[in-house]
Formats: structure tokens, sequence, C-alpha cells
């Protein structure tokens, strides 16, 4: 297959792969005896990269056989370094979704909320992506 | 040599494990428990690809209009995703107790 249509079919699947990608959900209880609910959203985003994926593309994308097998070696070991339980890919914040508690007490003029759900979810670009935590609730509109 | 191939694939994709388990959670369970509601919402996609997970909301409201006026507690949830040929079905199951005050 010549360079340039690899190429594209490189980029169409890379833009393909812009997709959404959940990890974790959990509903919590509802509460709709107290009155009316409002519904709000928190959301918390970091960047997310996997190097060893970049490595990947750089190797498919090469144009000489010598620098393609080079990547393909700097992939291989920066997989082997990474590897291991992990949900999503690697951030450079570990504290970037701490701020949803303080978000969420900020969320209701009542301060009564209900039906906490927590989302864990990614949005992935090729080797980039997105790690992002979503809270979902509903304020209470007190009776 | 082929017909073996296709008999070993065919008892291979037999043997294989189609749905994988991505989380269960609970949250505390009340002591009355008369009135149980479920629902599910689920998500196709080919390849893995998808653009959104706005199918979880789709559970949250069918628990809501289950139990309009009451206390929903004690809510298993269970997300699991079951792969098909070139296709992936993303569920998310809920059940819970509806309480009325």
């Amino acid at each position: 297959m010549p360079i340039k249509m690899k190429s594209i079919l490189g980029l169409s699947f890379l833009l393909v792969g812009g997709c959404s990608q959940l990890h974790h959900v959990h509903i919590g209880d509802i509460d709709q005896s107290q009155g009316s609910l409002t519904p709000f959203t928190i959301t918390v985003n970091e960047l997310g990269f996997d190097a060893a994926k970049a490595a990947e593309i750089g190797a498919g994308a090469a144009k000489s056989a010598s620098t393609s097998e080079d990547l393909e070696l700097v992939a291989f070991i920066l997989a082997i370094s990474n590897f291991g339980p992990k949900t999503g890919n690697p951030v450079y914040n570990d504290a970037y979704a701490d701020e949803v508690l303080s978000e969420v007490i900020k969320a209701c003029p009542s301060k009564k909320m209900t039906g906490l759900t927590s989302i864990r979810e990614a949005t992935n670009v090729g080797p980039v992506s997105g790690e992002v935590v979503r809270i979902k609730g509903f304020c209470i509109n007190l009776i | 040599m082929l017909k073996n191939t296709l008999l070993l694939s065919v008892l291979a994709l037999s043997l294989t494990g189609c749905v994988g388990l991505n989380t269960v959670s609970m949250t505390q369970v009340p002591a009355k428990r008369d009135n149980i509601i479920t629902t599910k919402a689920a998500s196709w996609n080919l390849l893995g690809i998808n653009f959104s997970n706005a199918f979880v909301d789709e559970a949250i409201d069918g628990l809501k209009s289950q139990c309009p006026t009451g206390k929903i507690e004690g809510v298993y949830t269970k997300h699991q995703t079951t792969g098909y040929v070139l296709m992936f079905k993303r569920e998310v199951f809920v059940s819970a107790y509806c309480n009325e005050v």
C-alpha cells in the first residue's frame, strides 16, 4: 500500500477512534419524597497520554524501515514499563479528581441533594485522551 | 486443512466467554424491601467505537419514573459489556427499592 494511502487510512482511524469509553458507573439513592428535583452535573477532566501508542503510530508512519523498527522497540519498552492494572491513560496530575467534592458541595443552594451518580469515562483521540470524572445529581427543592 | 481451521475456530469461539463485567456497586440497603424496581439501559457499537455514554442517564430516568414520590434506596448497579462478532453491547442494569415516605 502506498505511504499516502496508509497515512490517510491511519488518520481516519485516529479520528474515528475519537471515542467515548465508559469505565465505571455508580448510581446512588434517589429521594423524590421531599420535593421537586433539579439536576446538576460536575465534570473534571485531565489530559491523558499513552506514550507507547504514540511510538506505535510513529513506527507505522516512519518512512524508513530502520526508523520504524527503532520506534517499535521504543513502543515495546514503553509498553512493558507501564504494564499493570490501570484505568484509562496515565495522567500527569493525580489530584485532578479531588475538586469534585468541593464543586458538588457548592451545587445546591438548598444544600440538600440526592441521586448522586459517579461516572468515570474517557474520550480518546489516538494516544491522547481526556480522562473524565463526572458527577451527576439532583438538588432537592424543598416544599 | 481449511476445514480443520474453521472447525477449530468455531470450537474456540464456543469456548470463549463473551461477557465482560466492568463494575458493580451498591448503596445502603433499607430495612423495608417490599417494592423492588428494576431498569436497564444499553448501547450498541461497532468495533468498540462510541461517541457518548448518555445511555446511563436513561437508566436513572427509568428508575425515577418508577418511584415518582418515594425514596429509591439500596441501588444495585451492574455495568457489563457483551461482545458479539465485531459488535459490542454495553449495558447498565439497575435494581433498587422504592419506599414511600
